[in-house]
């Protein structure tokens, strides 16, 4: 035994004392505490092989012997061993290249961190739980979607009780005003508000039934556009009858496939104005297709609640 | 070699160099080539666009409002789409912006029209309650500088070869011809011809008289630049 060895030893044995006074002997100690525990074996394991490992590369220093086959290269006197490459290195060396491969390949790309993929992923959990939490949602709960989607989105132009501003943006408390009643019967329209092109003639392609199918005069339109604005009271009812009431039908409420309802909103009008958005004498409205459909319907069910 | 090498530190580290700049120029290049490529659907700008966007500048527009769409649902269901990198192709500079005193106006195109801006713009809280934006009056009044948008037209066109006069894909699979005249006197007659349209949806007497005579108030050319933010 060399007195090397023996220094080792006690040293370890001290420092293995002074743990134990340090740890064990203090109030509570490792206390079954797994985590204590951990940490003082960690403790004695590093100072074992501390000490041993020093011990090796000194006891080598003192008894080793310049030996082997020098490489040829020498820097001012100092040359180097040609030493075979130690097993446990070239393993490990190895390995790291096949985990290396596995990370280029596989490890990173699948499971790196992407904001895209998180937006992704809150957006599709989003949209999962809107559409459980108001599947089956009606009556007022949906009015009270379609108001707070209002003001959100539709506040902005049309104002806070939706009465378009003094003129900015269309008055959504009623159907439509006299002024937008009668643009559209001189003008024609294209609008899509029955979900897809079907053209309304301008004032040259409307006829009055009941004056021998001439076309519309200045003064039946305007008669015929305080009806409508109106509420269909007033009036006016017969030229709306002979003129109007073949594609709105005889209460104005629309046909299916044909025409939109001129007298009151309903859902499918407005679903259609966010779908589509729409030109009228005011200026365009843009489309809001960014809603989802039930956001569309609430929006439209709020409109025809404050229109009633 | 590795003998030779390990003899010869320049020529080591020239090498060490080289293998290192070659790696990183596979890794960063093509990625960055390809971000930096329009995306379908980015159109360069037109003559009075890119005067609507010297107003923008001009008035510092982007100290309050910025240009980014971030990849969060709160700011996607506000302004729209996320914002791409390729979509700051035709940016020159880009207007990202750094603070939101006012909303992003990144696609403020697909959802503010015409009408709404010179509401807007002459007196913001009358469309907005509450707000703080202050009113851009004057630009009703200033002239747009066409001739300067037509300079920088030039330039990109000749040194960065941005397509004017070239079909440019659209994302409903259309192609899109963005025109750029062949002279300052043409120049002025396109942008003058897109003012009209403008014009036409706007209310203001003053405006449409000056559209009409052949002169483009600011006003014009910003609203063209804020509908093409799409």
């Amino acid at each position: 035994m060399n007195k090397l060895y023996l220094g080792g030893i006690i040293f370890t044995a001290l420092m293995l004392i002074l743990t134990y006074l340090s740890v064990g002997g203090s109030k509570g100690g490792l206390n079954d505490d797994i985590v204590n525990v951990l940490a003082v074996t960690g403790a004695i394991a590093l100072v074992i092989i501390t000490v041993f490992v020093v011990i090796k590369y000194v006891r080598q220093m003192q008894v080793d012997t310049a030996s082997g086959e020098l490489a040829d290269e020498n820097w001012d006197g100092i040359g180097e061993f040609k030493n075979s490459v130690p097993t446990g290195w070239a393993v490990m060396f190895l390995l790291t290249m096949v985990w290396g491969m596995w990370y280029f390949t596989i490890g990173y790309p699948v499971n790196a961190y992407s904001q895209i993929g998180e937006y992704n992923e809150d957006v599709a959990a989003h949209n999962a739980k809107f559409e459980v939490k108001y599947k089956d949602i009606t009556g007022d709960k949906l009015v009270e979607m379609g108001e707070s989607v209002f003001l959100a989105e539709c506040k902005v132009c049309h104002g806070l009780s939706a009465d378009g501003i003094d003129g900015k943006a269309a008055n959504l408390n009623i159907r439509m005003d006299e002024a937008s009643v009668k643009a559209v019967i001189e003008n024609g329209s294209n609008n899509q508000l029955i979900g897809f092109e079907m053209p309304m003639p301008d004032r040259n392609g409307l006829m009055n039934a009941n004056t021998g199918y001439a076309p519309i005069t200045d003064a039946e339109i305007d008669i015929v556009s305080a009806y409508v604005a109106n509420g269909f009271s007033g009036k006016g009812a017969d030229i709306f009858a002979g003129t109007c009431a073949s594609c709105h039908g005889e209460d104005g409420r629309g046909v299916e496939g044909l025409s939109p309802n001129v007298r009151e909103f309903d859902i499918a009008l407005v679903n259609n104005v966010l779908t589509h958005g729409k030109k009228g004498i005011i200026g365009v409205m843009p489309k809001f297709d960014r809603l989802n459909d039930k956001q569309k319907e609430a929006v439209g069910a709020y409109i025809v609640n404050i229109s009633k | 070699m590795f003998h030779w090498l390990e003899k010869h530190p320049f020529f080591f580290a020239v090498g060490v160099f080289v293998t290192i700049a070659f790696a990183g120029l596979v890794e960063i290049l093509p990625n960055f080539a390809q971000a930096s490529r329009p995306v379908i659907g980015t159109a360069p700008y037109s003559t009075l666009e890119l005067a609507g966007r010297h107003v923008y500048i001009k008035n510092s527009c982007n100290a309050c409002h910025s240009q980014l769409v971030r990849p969060f649902k709160s700011e996607t269901d506000r302004y729209g789409h996320y914002s791409l990198s390729g979509e700051y192709a035709y940016d020159r500079p880009f207007l990202w912006g750094s603070k939101r005193t006012g909303p992003d106006l990144m696609r403020v195109g697909n959802y503010r029209t015409t009408d709404w801006h010179e509401n807007h713009m002459k007196d913001p809280a009358s469309v907005v309650p509450g707000s703080i934006m202050p009113a851009y009056k004057w630009m009703f009044a200033n002239k747009a500088d066409i001739d300067t948008a037509f300079a920088e037209q030039l330039t990109v066109a000749q040194y960065f070869s941005v397509p004017y006069n070239e079909p440019v894909p659209m994302r409903d699979g259309s192609k899109k011809i963005v025109k750029m005249g062949a002279s300052i006197a043409e120049a002025n007659e396109l942008a003058l011809q897109e003012a009209k349209l403008i014009a036409a949806d706007m209310r203001d007497q003053d405006v449409k008289d000056a559209v009409a005579r052949g002169e483009i108030p600011e006003i014009v050319a910003l609203i063209a630049y804020m509908n093409s933010l799409k």
